[in-house]
């Protein structure tokens, strides 16, 4: 499945790119037009009388308008995607004078699309950001336009789930509106567990690295991890060091000068962490395997245990590890005693956000809070609702979401806080050095103290 | 100056266009860039001049720039000592012996069409842990030879051999293919007289195929060690310059300080060290060939 897709966004990305190129042409035209506001040219005046009328009666006014709306979704086999053609198809019937024009791109080079755009101020009208410190280049360059008000209008914010919307806020203004909020937990073999004579998940790392060790005896690969793509060690590194520091927002405490990397929290974590290496709980080579590779070795049955966020979830439950309800899921259990389980590492999702310099603003705010109303609807209907970042109403039993499905859910009510990743919290060059450093672990084993340090130093080094 | 019987102006209007591309997209981009290394930029927000700093930095207080650059002339080296020699002894052979060698150079040439992305998950697979079913691993195993296997694209030490490997695996076709054309060039009369002198077999490899192959090996070697120098996308697809920066080269290097950390003027100032490394290293090769080719002469 997940070949085809890369297939697919491969030959799509050729004509992407295409596309791209007249789009950034004619989008030229359009911030000239912005930045020359106050003269008296042709678009700055249309874009004046569009804002003056409200998106309805434009609609009546029969002007066309085409929004371009780049996103992640360049999938026909994931639900999303067809959830995405459906609004947007059902936005453009609506309203027949708007045209959506979709520019469906893959996460990464999405990312590296935007930035050659930001670079040269030419943002699509709708865009993907990612939460807190990954979007604040951005805001501070001006780019994204508050969404405020429009959030506000046919009571779209309190669809939300509480606090979501925190992590795109940037002094008092709300820049982006995300597509999913995931905790990060582990999912286990059932089979394989009983196998290795283990009759319940751990609750203490302890019992973990105890149960890695007797999965290890029987020849079972404990765990599964993607650790060519850094954030998956990252991630797990940071649940356990959400564990040693008691609670969360250490980075914040860092940041803050409350705290230093070389705080027994972080060596603690540190030292857990190299414990589990240190065990064998990860397949060899671990660092040549990308995401999707990992993932697989657990998918297809070959690893005991998965430490993921929520958003595995959909892709987990239609595996051949899952037949007859084969895995199950357990929270990250306390280490050395400390630590709440019911903290998770949370992930605030991708969100949607929209440029300042947008020709036609309105419609594209409208359109935006169409499409984020029924969100949630269209997701739960395509079985998608696991980690929506909004409120969702339905009997998820009925609609036929399976037991495992169900845990993580029943998880999610659990959350009493938690933190977001290294790379969403820090900038993005001390970032890459923690990175770096905790896939070195995988490797070569440090000591706790100097990993401290070296943490330290990247961070002052990079401090702005 | 007059040969061609046209004016200098229709001359240049038939370069013109050219010059243009090329100075806009090569030169244009290169002094570009050369002006981004002055400065602290994220690609994104405001841009401050920082001089020479970001040089500085590169050289004296950066602990990947400087083993990334022994990474990069390590491909360089070993390209050229080890696949540009072993390109001309197939292309002897192969001109020697073989009577319709079309099939052969062909074949040996596959692996240059195919997509680097493609050769990346190859290699992975053969490289893989005996237990994910690597091919090398458990031919290793089965001739009972179990401790020399490895984690090949992992272990730190030798994920960077590994990857060097893949790349002289890969581009050996080019090579021979080049030299092979290189000897089919070399009219046999030579050859035939020779043979009357008594100069046969690799006595006349050594004095008459070395000697006239030499314009071509030199095409060879530029091309081999500019390819090295820019090497980036077969790292990207096996190790990601991991694990922890150990397969890292200059210019994966470049790309995560760039796009990763966000630091776009200190990637431009990598990006220069490659530019002046590439063009030196063009000239230097061409001087040695030259006094090499004027020996021969």
């Amino acid at each position: 499945m997940y070949t085809t897709g890369k297939k697919v966004a491969g030959t799509a990305m050729a004509g992407f790119l295409a596309v791209g190129l007249a789009a950034c042409g004619s989008s030229n035209n359009g911030n000239n037009g912005g930045d020359a506001a106050a003269s008296p040219s042709g678009s700055a005046s249309s874009a004046a009388s569009a804002s003056a009328s409200a998106p309805a009666s434009s609609a009546a006014s029969g002007e066309k308008v085409t929004i371009t709306f780049q996103n992640i979704y360049p999938d026909p086999t994931d639900p999303k995607y067809n959830m995405l053609h459906k609004i947007v198809k059902q936005y453009e019937t609506d309203h027949p004078n708007v045209h959506i024009e979709l520019d469906s791109l893959n996460t990464d080079q999405q990312k590296q699309k935007l930035k050659t755009q930001a670079a040269s101020n030419e943002v699509p009208d709708i865009t993907i950001v990612n939460p807190s410190a990954q979007m604040k280049p951005y805001v501070d360059a001006g780019l994204f336009a508050p969404l405020n008000e429009m959030v506000e209008k046919n009571g779209l914010k309190d669809t939300f789930q509480s606090g979501i919307l925190d992590y795109y806020t940037f002094d008092g203004n709300l820049y982006a509106l995300p597509d999913g909020n995931n905790i990060a937990l582990l999912y286990y073999n059932k089979a394989l567990f009983k196998q290795a004579g283990i009759d319940a998940p751990p609750t203490t790392f302890e019992d973990l690295v105890a149960d890695v060790k007797k999965l290890k005896e029987k020849g079972i690969q404990p765990m599964a991890i993607g650790e060519k793509d850094t954030w998956t060690g990252s991630f797990l590194f940071m649940n356990m060091l959400l564990r040693t520091n008691g609670g969360p927002g250490f980075l914040k405490d860092v940041v803050d000068g409350k705290k230093t990397f070389e705080d027994p929290a972080f060596t603690g974590a540190v030292d857990a962490f190299e414990q589990l290496v240190q065990a064998g709980a990860f397949q060899e080579g671990a660092t040549s395997f990308d995401y999707n590779a990992g993932e697989n070795l657990f998918k297809t049955g070959k690893a005991a245990m998965y430490f993921m966020g929520s958003w595995a979830t959909g892709g987990i439950e239609v595996s051949d590890a899952n037949k007859d309800g084969n895995v199950g899921v357990f929270k990250f259990p306390t280490v050395g005693g400390k630590g709440d389980p019911n903290q998770f590492m949370l992930a605030p999702g991708s969100a949607f956000a929209v440029s300042k310099n947008s020709k036609h603003l309105p419609e594209t705010l409208d359109f935006l809070n169409y499409f984020m109303l029924n969100y949630p609807k269209e997701a739960f209907a395509v079985k998608g609702a696991v980690g929506v970042a909004q409120k969702v109403d339905g009997d998820y039993k009925a609609a036929g979401y399976s037991d495992m499905a169900m845990e993580v859910l029943a998880m999610f009510k659990d959350v009493t806080g938690g933190d977001i990743s290294f790379d969403n919290t820090m900038n993005p060059a001390t970032s890459q050095a923690h990175l770096s450093s905790i896939q070195n672990l995988f490797v070569s084993k440090e000591d706790p103290a100097a990993v401290a340090k070296e943490h330290q130093q990247a961070y002052e080094d990079n401090k702005e | 100056m007059n040969v061609l019987k046209v004016s200098r102006w229709t001359i240049a209007a038939f370069v013109l266009p050219c010059l243009l591309l090329y100075v806009g997209l090569v030169f244009a981009p290169i002094i570009v860039s050369f002006y981004n290394a002055t400065l602290n930029w994220n690609g994104i927000g405001v841009a401050k001049h920082v001089g020479l700093d970001n040089f500085h930095r590169m050289f004296t207080n950066d602990s990947v720039f400087w083993p990334s650059v022994r990474r990069t002339f390590m491909l360089a080296g070993f390209s050229m000592l080890v696949q540009l020699p072993l390109a001309l002894f197939v292309a002897i052979l192969i001109s020697r012996f073989v009577r319709r060698p079309n099939f052969l150079v062909s074949s040996y040439f596959m692996p240059v069409i195919l997509s680097v992305a493609v050769i990346g998950q190859l290699w992975k697979t053969i490289y893989n842990p005996a237990s994910q079913g690597g091919m090398i691993n458990q031919i290793l195993i089965k001739l009972g030879l179990g401790s020399w296997t490895h984690a090949w694209l992992s272990e730190p030490k030798v994920a960077i051999y590994a990857i060097i490997v893949i790349g002289l695996w890969q581009y050996l076709g080019y090579h021979i293919l080049i030299q092979f054309t290189g000897i089919q060039n070399i009219p046999a009369d030579i050859y035939e007289a020779a043979k009357i002198d008594g100069a046969e077999g690799f006595k006349a490899d050594r004095y008459i195929t070395l000697p006239m192959i030499v314009p071509i090996f030199k095409i060879s070697v530029v091309l081999s060690f500019i390819g090295s120098l820019q090497s980036f996308d077969l790292i990207m697809v096996t190790t990601a310059g991991g694990p922890a920066h150990a397969t890292d080269v200059l210019a994966s290097h470049m790309y995560n300080i760039s796009i990763l950390s966000q630091k776009y003027g200190y990637g431009s100032a990598i990006a220069c060290f490659l530019v002046v490394v590439c063009l030196a290293a063009t000239v230097v090769i061409n001087l040695l060939f030259n006094r090499v080719e004027k020996r021969y002469d």
